[in-house]
């Protein structure tokens, strides 16, 4: 994964074909890599996933647990006052829970998964550029998309399905149990709204969602951390770059499931 | 291995200008040159981990520049690199480091720590194997990425800086070793430095360097021979200003 030129940036309309063809390489070469595992011609890097699941979901889980419980006591508090307002108590519930399945907590779970993990992979990736230690694992045959991105990638996919149900559980339970508490709403509303929300299709979308933010954090990360240089500013700017276009694209691409999908 | 009419821009300046070399199985290659003569431009173009600005890299009859990330992979399983500004990962152990080479060849875990003893003790680093690359002096770090290099038997082996870090006795010491492998399995050896060392480079070819260049191709005796009309190779022998 060297950038195979002597100090050329990846720059220009090329640049952006090269990185790219680099994000193609990295998922195939990622999948791969998985299908050797399952045969059983390669060993997953144990410690390795031990240690992104660790940075990627554990270390992250009380920030998404805070994060989401404030949501559903923001969204609760709001419904409670437009339930008092306009005696629509269906509808509002059917919006709530639609909108924070299908929008919030993916969003928020982007988000914050491409704060932890991929600004993480990308500092990572930038480092073993710039002190030389990519080429270690050049000249002893492993590559190092399989030795960093596969374990990292994994991770982020578990863990953004399960933050993604753990967010929704956690952001609906806080907006119901506030509006059981302050409104006349009985739990019946709550679960028939629920029920009236999501369809089959809908749970898909919500579950194929964050797994498909977590492969493009993962592949940004890794494009940015591999081509930023061998100058040490390329650390910072992988990281920079990494949370911003992690960010566009996961906006981006959540526009494209609502007009897709 | 074999470069031929090599070119290498780095930016817009060249750095390397038209290198062609030859190296055959079991020869010992020692390039010499002063600093920013392009001898680790040299090295990492014939490990791969460059693509020349013009020319062609062929390594056991491939052409590099036709070779995809999976069989440029495979082929460096048959070289060794040492590179001069160190690459140890520091997040992993010197046995770690040491094993690298031999995660994806079919080894089983026995025969894989048996090896790595075996490099460890002929490079004296015997004791070292839980310790972090960081911990280490140069010269252990450098011994750790020479046995690391060697762990796998390559056919080849690229050692760029061969005095950096090491004494004298040290490397003559590391060299008697290879000069072993070199019989016993033909391992070919490419070294660079700044100048030759001695009762090193006796045996060897020489390929003086500068400013991207080749000066000079030869064994020791013709250079010291080509040395009172030479005075642009004077620097190469050490101790010996001609």
């Amino acid at each position: 994964m060297s950038d195979g030129r002597s100090g050329t940036p990846w720059r220009g309309p090329a640049g952006w074909l090269e990185r790219l063809g680099l994000a193609a390489v990295t998922a195939r070469l990622c999948l791969a890599h998985y299908a050797d595992v399952v045969l059983g011609r390669q060993q997953l890097d144990l410690a390795a996933l031990a240690g992104a699941l660790r940075q990627s979901g554990l270390s992250i889980l009380p920030a998404i647990t805070l994060v989401t419980a404030a949501a559903g006591a923001i969204l609760g508090r709001q419904a409670a006052s437009i339930v008092d307002e306009f005696n629509l108590p269906a509808l509002l519930l059917l919006s709530i829970s639609y909108a924070v399945i299908m929008e919030l907590i993916p969003l928020l779970v982007g988000i914050m998964v491409a704060g932890r993990a991929g600004v993480a992979l990308a500092v990572q990736q930038a480092t073993l550029v710039v002190t030389g230690q990519m080429d270690g694992l050049l000249v002893s045959g492993v590559n190092p998309i399989t030795f960093t991105t596969a374990p990292v990638l994994l991770a982020a996919l578990l863990m953004s399905f399960a933050f993604a149900v753990w967010g929704s559980v956690v952001t609906l339970g806080t907006a119901f149990v506030w509006l059981l508490t302050v409104s006349d709403l009985a739990p019946s509303d709550l679960a028939d709204a629920l029920r009236l929300a999501i369809d089959p299709g809908d749970l898909l979308e919500a579950i194929v969602k964050p797994l498909v933010f977590a492969l493009a954090i993962v592949l940004i990360a890794t494009v940015n951390g591999s081509t930023g240089g061998r100058d040490p500013e390329g650390i910072g700017q992988a990281a920079t770059r990494t949370m911003v276009g992690a960010v566009t694209s996961i906006l981006l691409i959540d526009l494209l499931f609502a007009l897709l999908w | 291995m074999q470069l031929t009419d090599v070119f290498q821009h780095v930016g817009s300046h060249c750095a390397l200008d038209g290198v062609s070399l030859r190296v055959q199985c079991g020869e010992v290659l020692l390039l010499v040159g002063p600093n920013g003569a392009g001898k680790t431009l040299l090295t990492r173009l014939m490990a791969g981990l460059d693509r020349p600005s013009a020319g062609a890299v062929r390594l056991f009859g491939q052409d590099l520049a036709e070779l995809d990330e999976a069989a440029m992979t495979a082929l460096r399983r048959r070289v060794g690199v040492v590179m001069q500004r160190g690459s140890l990962l520091d997040g992993l152990t010197v046995l770690e480091n040491l094993l690298l080479p031999l995660r994806t060849l079919p080894m089983d875990r026995e025969a894989m720590a048996r090896a790595a003893r075996l490099v460890m003790t002929q490079l004296l680093l015997d004791g070292m194997e839980n310790h972090q690359p960081r911990s280490l002096s140069l010269g252990q770090r450098r011994r750790v990425e020479l046995a690391r290099a060697l762990i796998h038997q390559p056919r080849l082996l690229l050692w760029d800086g061969l005095t950096d870090g090491l004494d004298p006795a040290s490397v003559r010491d590391i060299f008697a070793i290879l000069r072993l492998q070199q019989e016993l399995r033909g391992l070919a050896v490419i070294a660079t430095d700044n100048g030759v060392m001695q009762g090193l480079g006796e045996s060897a070819r020489i390929v003086v360097l500068d400013r991207g260049r080749i000066l000079f191709e030869g064994d020791q005796d013709t250079l010291r021979q080509a040395l009172p009309e030479r005075i642009d190779l004077r620097y190469v022998i050490e101790g010996n200003p001609g």
